[in-house]
């Protein structure tokens, strides 16, 4: 049975995208009468408890310390400092790369950048760097939010991604850094956890970093904001 | 494709065992596999509380199933999504072909979803003419390889570097190496255009939230990410059950799935994707398909102990504890999931015909069950298939032979001649070679603990 | 304190020193001991191979057998056995009539070395043994009952026993009921590994609290001419 599912406009379907509805009836039927014949078999099962959703303290005062730790300890390098433009260059000069792309949120003085390249020409270029919406101490993931910048090909194809956080962006704990996501309204089309730079065990469990996404992370941490 | 069947299971596993390389791969690998598991578990004092809540999110889930998919859906759809309901894989592979080739999709990247290795999509787009390129390393490699994954999140364990090298030279024209790094490199630049080149992407679901509308996909190389923001049109799929309530819940389920997975706080990236892009300019794909997969799975609904097969997070953790597996690997299961929580969703997913050897390849030790995230009780359910299975399908032998068993437990005459009994049991049931191949049989006591009783 | 022994059907009829020894220990410890001859088994067998109508059978027959006892508790030498029947409340789930038989003789059993430690708080039995040994844990005993702790407590009070931990002596040795001979060579395969590990150990003797384990294990060491013994830790603690 071919599905033909065109949606001409959000709500209209053409009329084999009544195939697709029968499937969703189908689907749906099904799982209420398995759930319905499951009834009696339920009354003789002890449920599990709940608990309340508990949250472990750290005492942890320096979140800065704890955040550049995590990002180290995942093999991405970290720098805090309140003289971003400075670290920048430091980290560039050692690179050396031939072609930069960069986010429509970083300035860079006096080093030839392209701004968002299209997802074809990224492939040419050897460090990316853009900034990241938030980040997150106890595992030194940085949040990047589509909607804030235009940063989803930047941080990602470049074999070198050079992160800029503003300190005061970063929390504690994953579920804080969750619980930002919707703090502006609807979540954002596409937001992406980064924790160090890519790595596999796929081969024999041992570890290999830099399969597809970069081989190298940079984030600095900026003190001035 | 080199597939072997579960109906085998017997012949695949002693092969299996014969296999030097594999064994010295499965070694390595499992145990590897659940010493990081065991160390991240620890790393955090309140691992048995997390379990306990991510059994009960996944509990309120599967209780309401209709209700949470529908209130996903609507929420997908309303941020630009189109989503499609399949009620069986032939069903799947239809709808992502027909959106192939109407599309113009000729290359294809895909990266790891166990569920289209489930309904064979791959098969199904390469009749259709599109070429598929499989991404995640493990998966590229068995792609070279023309074998099913061995494990459900790292496809490759079962191959050592030595033959993964050997296989790159064969297919790729690599000078020769076993080097970890320089493979990996390799695969890299492979399959860098390909991404570039591609039309579309496909990817699974590791959880979809039903208040958002957002899917998430979890990974350590990149290529999901690739695969989901390069190509144009991007088709995710999913199983009905990866479905949970609110974006917080994700909390507990980051915190677990990770650590039982491979011993890691975090995996290097968490993509969450919501609809499609806010305008045309932006970054990433004009189209987001999101495929819904049920083929069997609404089934087990219908029981509190099969519908904790569904809590499943598909960690992979029960493997790697389990001795058999250990032993012999995940090809003998003749499944797409192989290991502990194979042998309880593959006859349930695919029917009893060919699969009911499963549930008994298994000690019963119960090892899975205390390392599983989600507290699936995989001895109960192996068990509770045993139930259905045996009355149906144990050889007129067995079936008799428990029949005459437990008229010998059940009177105390019967009994006492029940080492008669065992004997005749030996000669339905070829039970003492099966035995004494590899081991020594104590002789049944000429005088029982009843016997000796009496003489006090 | 009055205990009713269920001695299982497989010590009874191939181990019957575990049976002897259990009941010597727990004289020994002040418990009058009662041995009911009816009883035959746990049902263990069956269930464990999805006969469940032949289970309940032979399982009735245990309830009806032990509810009539007046004995304090029930007691079994093998962690599977009383695994089982603290498994008996789900054979007879929804059955008005057995289900509370069921929950109630479950509730009185217990495995040997849990109810000398947790009930009758006893880690000295005055057992003594010379020599280095091991401890298998018998995968029912530890992942159903949580028994660990208790075995290794009595067992370091046995005067001049080196006890000496194995590596992963939580794994299991393969036996698993009729898996043991429905899939032998993966039964061997994963028992070899156990016995890799007892002969790292460098050990005379591994004790165990399941006559199961120990047929396995003892059973592989004996064809490959090794000198370890197996005992069930009944034997190992009425040693004197």
């Amino acid at each position: 049975m071919d599905v033909i599912c065109v949606q001409l406009s959000p709500g209209v379907f053409t009329t084999c995208g009544l195939m697709s509805n029968e499937a969703r009836e189908t689907i749906l039927g099904s799982i209420r009468s398995h759930l319905a014949a499951s009834v009696p078999f339920d009354r003789l099962e002890q449920h599990a408890i709940r608990p309340e959703n508990s949250v472990i303290l750290s005492n942890n005062s320096d979140l800065f310390e704890l955040f550049k730790q995590s990002v180290e300890s995942v093999d991405g390098h970290c720098v805090i400092t309140t003289d971003v433009t400075d670290a920048l260059k430091q980290i560039i000069t050692d690179l050396r790369p031939r072609r930069i792309a960069i986010s429509d949120r970083v300035h860079l003085e006096g080093i030839e950048a392209a701004v968002a390249p299209n997802a074809h020409d990224m492939f040419s270029f050897d460090v990316g760097i853009s900034t990241a919406q938030a980040a997150i101490a106890e595992t030194g993931t940085l949040v990047l939010d589509s909607a804030s910048e235009r940063h989803r090909l930047v941080s990602l194809v470049p074999p070198v991604h050079i992160a800029i956080i503003s300190a005061s962006k970063i929390v504690e704990t994953l579920s804080e850094a969750l619980a930002l996501l919707q703090s502006e309204g609807e979540i954002s089309p596409a937001v992406t956890f980064i924790t160090g730079p890519s790595r596999t065990a796929d081969i024999e469990l041992t570890l290999a970093i830099g399969v597809h996404g970069p081989q190298e992370l940079y984030v600095i941490v900026d003190q001035s904001t | 494709m080199n597939h072997l069947s579960s109906e085998t299971f017997r012949e695949n596993a002693k092969a299996a065992l014969a296999d030097t390389h594999l064994r010295g791969a499965l070694k390595n690998a499992t145990s590897l596999f659940g010493e990081r598991r065991k160390a991240a578990a620890a790393s955090l004092p309140n691992w048995e509380e997390l379990r306990t809540q991510a059994r009960a999110i996944k509990d309120e889930v599967l209780w309401h199933l209709d209700q949470y998919l529908e209130e996903f859906v609507s929420s997908a759809e309303a941020r630009g999504a189109q989503v499609h309901w399949a009620r069986d894989a032939a069903e799947a592979n239809s709808i992502i072909r027909t959106l192939a080739t109407e599309r113009k999709a000729h290359i294809v990247v895909k990266s790891k979803s166990m569920t289209t290795e489930e309904t064979h999509l791959n098969d199904a787009l390469e009749a259709a003419g599109v070429q598929v390129v499989e991404t995640d390393l493990g998966e590229y490699i068995i792609q070279l390889a023309h074998e099913p994954p061995s494990h459900i999140i790292a496809p490759a364990i079962h191959k050592t570097r030595g033959q993964i090298g050997a296989l790159f030279t064969a297919e790729l024209g690599m000078p020769p190496t076993d080097d970890v790094d320089q493979l990996t490199s390799t695969a890299r630049a492979t399959l860098r255009d390909r991404f570039a080149a591609a039309d579309l992407g496909i990817s699974g679901v590791n959880f979809a939230i039903a208040e958002t509308g957002t899917i998430v996909i979890v990974e350590n190389e990149g290529n999901i990410r690739l695969t989901t923001s390069v190509p144009r049109i991007h088709i995710a799929v999913m199983g009905i059950e990866k479905v949970i309530p609110r974006l917080a819940d994700l909390d507990v389920f980051l915190k677990l799935l990770p650590r039982s997975g491979t011993g890691q706080r975090l995996t290097t990236y968490q993509s969450f994707i919501t609809g499609t892009k806010r305008s045309a300019t932006d970054e990433g794909p004009d189209e987001l398909h999101i495929v819904l997969l049920d083929n069997g799975r609404s089934r087990m609904l219908a029981h509190p102990v099969t519908r904790q097969s569904l809590a499943c997070i598909r960690c992979g953790a029960c493997l790697n504890a389990c001795p058999v597996y250990q032993q012999v690997g995940g090809h003998a299961y003749g499944s797409v999931y192989p290991g502990p929580i194979g042998a309880v969703i593959t006859p349930q997913l695919m029917g009893i015909e060919k699969t009911a050897q499963l549930p008994f390849a298994s000690s019963l030790c119960g090892a899975c069950r205390e390392v599983c995230p989600v507290k699936i009780d995989i001895p109960r359910l192996l068990l509770h298939l045993r139930g259905e299975i045996s009355p149906r399908k144990g050889s007129m032998a067995e079936r008799l032979a428990f029949k005459l068993w437990a008229l010998a437990m059940t009177s105390a005459a019967l009994y006492k001649l029940s080492a008669t009994a065992g004997r005749l049991l030996q000669r339905v049931v070829p039970v003492s070679r099966a035995w004494t191949n590899g081991r020594d049989l104590r002789p049944i006591e000429s005088r029982s603990f009843h016997d000796l009783w009496s003489d006090e | 304190m009055k205990v009713a022994l269920f001695v299982t059907c497989l010590v009874d009829q191939m181990w019957t020193s575990i049976g002897v020894s259990s009941v010597e220990v727990l004289r020994r410890v002040g418990c009058e001991v009662e041995f009911d001859k009816r009883q035959t088994c746990c049902a263990q067998p069956a269930y464990n191979t999805g006969y469940l109508d032949e289970a309940r059978k032979v399982a009735q027959r245990f309830i009806s057998i032990f509810e009539e006892s007046k004995a304090n508790a029930i007691i079994s030498p093998s962690g599977s056995c009383t695994a089982m029947v603290r498994h008996y409340p789900q054979l007879f789930a929804g059955d008005a009539e057995w289900l509370p038989r069921a929950q109630s003789v479950a509730r009185k059993t217990h495995e040997l070395s849990s109810f000398l430690v947790r009930v009758l708080k006893k880690e000295d039995v005055g057992a003594s043994w010379n020599g280095r040994l091991t401890w298998h844990d018998a995968c029912h005993g530890l992942r159903d009952l949580g028994v660990r702790s208790e075995p290794r407590t009595l067992i370091r009070n046995v005067r001049g026993a080196e006890f000496v931990e194995m590596d992963h002596a939580d794994a299991c040795c393969g036996f698993g009921g009729t898996f043991s001979v429905k899939y032998p060579e993966i039964s061997v395969a994963i028992l070899d590994q156990k016995i890799d590990a007892i002969e790292r150990a460098g050990v005379q003797a591994v004790v165990s609290g399941d006559a199961s384990c120990l047929m396995q294990i003892g059973g592989r060491l004996s064809r490959q001419g090794s000198k370890v013994k197996v005992m069930h830790l009944a034997e190992l603690l009425s040693h004197t």
